[in-house]
């Protein structure tokens, strides 16, 4: 369920955009579900349609949708792609932490430093 | 649904409206939430759009009737005019059916704009979900039988019994085209609900009305102008496929899921 609250503070463009990634996250929507169209959203959350339009564009920059022409929205398996790429990462620096000997709670303080700071940025290579 | 009735909740909602909706809900399993003045004035709205609809399907059968009546004690059995009355009177019954759901748009979307929160279905509930199979395969079938039994009937050689086919054919299409526009309107018009208490209740609603829409009044109704002139037959093939319809009918009803329970299936995907 997507709930819009026009009292609250944060813009309903996020509160949508930001309640379709979790459910595409923890996969409530699964990959390859059809989301509703723009407009038909638009209409079921008595939103603007560019205010929809404006949710889907950042998620569809984030890879988690896709839209397949007149075909509709989708959800994309790219989400699915990134989440593996990071387990993967994770799992690389779990045995770098390990070599060298680094307790665990330091290794989560590095990881949340380098989050904060944007280290965690895409490396050049 | 579970909060108080808020006071910017929609137009006010009359106490009999209220005290219905509460029965509405008992009647679907849940008893545990309080009539919102948005779901009284909805249910409101909707009981006034089902009886009008009633009264358009049987405007057409009146119409029908009347153009068999017309044909059968005329003159000439070949006079179009009876025929071309009863198509422009079908095509003004879809107007009518149009104007209806339309009426029923805008009402909803006048309640809707007038609460805080609304919620949505990230995923929405397809034919599917809202008719489901069996109904359709159920409306297809009545729909295919009754054009089959008219059909038939134009092989009848007597020219009074073909111009009453076509009568029947024309009300079948008539009825049929009226039937999908509810239906489509039904799958597409927009949610109006603001937890997941109306949101629930929006979609028993449509499954509820989706199945009403299935129920062939009309197609059980029109092929009665042809007993007493069509072939011994032709009325025995007819009553069978009223039988037959009537037992598909009731057991489908007896074994599919409620639509409170369809509903929740659905809420629980999504």
């Amino acid at each position: 369920m997507i709930v819009i609250d026009a009292a609250s503070p944060v813009p309903p463009f996020e509160q949508l955009r930001a309640q379709l990634a979790r459910q595409i996250q923890d996969r409530t929507l699964a990959v390859g579900a059809r989301l509703p169209t723009i407009r038909h959203l638009a209409a079921d959350l008595g939103l603007a349609v560019n205010t929809v339009g404006r949710a889907y564009r950042e998620l569809e920059e984030a890879g988690l949708i896709e839209t397949r022409g007149r075909a509709g929205s989708f959800v994309s398996a790219a989400g699915e792609e990134g989440r593996e790429r990071a387990r993967r990462a994770a799992a690389d620096y779990a045995a770098v932490i390990a070599s060298v000997g680094i307790d665990a709670g330091e290794a989560i303080r590095i990881v949340q430093a380098a989050l904060t700071s944007g280290a965690a940025a895409p490396a050049s290579s | 649904m579970t909060r108080e009735p808020l006071p910017d909740a929609g137009p006010p909602a009359r106490a009999a409206d209220l005290r219905l909706a509460g029965a509405w809900l008992a009647r679907h399993d849940l008893a545990g939430a309080r009539p919102t003045p948005l779901l009284a004035s909805r249910l409101a709205v909707r009981r006034r759009a089902r009886l009008a609809a009633h009264v358009i399907l049987a405007a057409l059968i009146l119409v029908s009737a009347l153009a068999a009546t017309s044909a059968f004690g005329g003159l000439q059995p070949h006079r179009p005019l009876p025929l071309l009355a009863l198509t422009a009177s079908v095509a003004g019954l879809l107007l009518a059916q149009s104007l209806l759901d339309r009426w029923v748009r805008r009402v909803d979307q006048r309640a809707g704009a007038t609460l805080s929160r609304r919620a949505a279905h990230p995923i929405q509930p397809g034919w599917r979900t809202v008719l489901g199979q069996p109904y359709a395969v159920f409306a297809v079938a009545t729909f295919a039988g009754g054009m089959v039994l008219a059909g038939s009937a134009l092989a009848v050689p007597e020219p009074t019994v073909r111009q009453l086919a076509v009568v029947v054919l024309i009300g079948l299409l008539g009825a049929t085209a009226i039937t999908a526009m509810q239906l489509r309107h039904l799958l597409r018009f927009p949610v109006v609900a603001e937890d997941e208490e109306s949101l629930t209740a929006d979609v028993i609603m449509r499954v509820e009305d989706a199945r009403e829409l299935t129920t062939p009044n009309v197609q059980w109704s029109l092929p009665v102008v042809l007993f007493g002139t069509a072939p011994g037959w032709w009325s025995a093939a007819s009553v069978a496929y009223l039988i037959l319809g009537l037992v598909a009918c009731v057991a489908l009803h007896a074994r599919t899921p409620s639509c409170a329970t369809v509903a929740r299936r659905a809420m629980s995907l999504r």
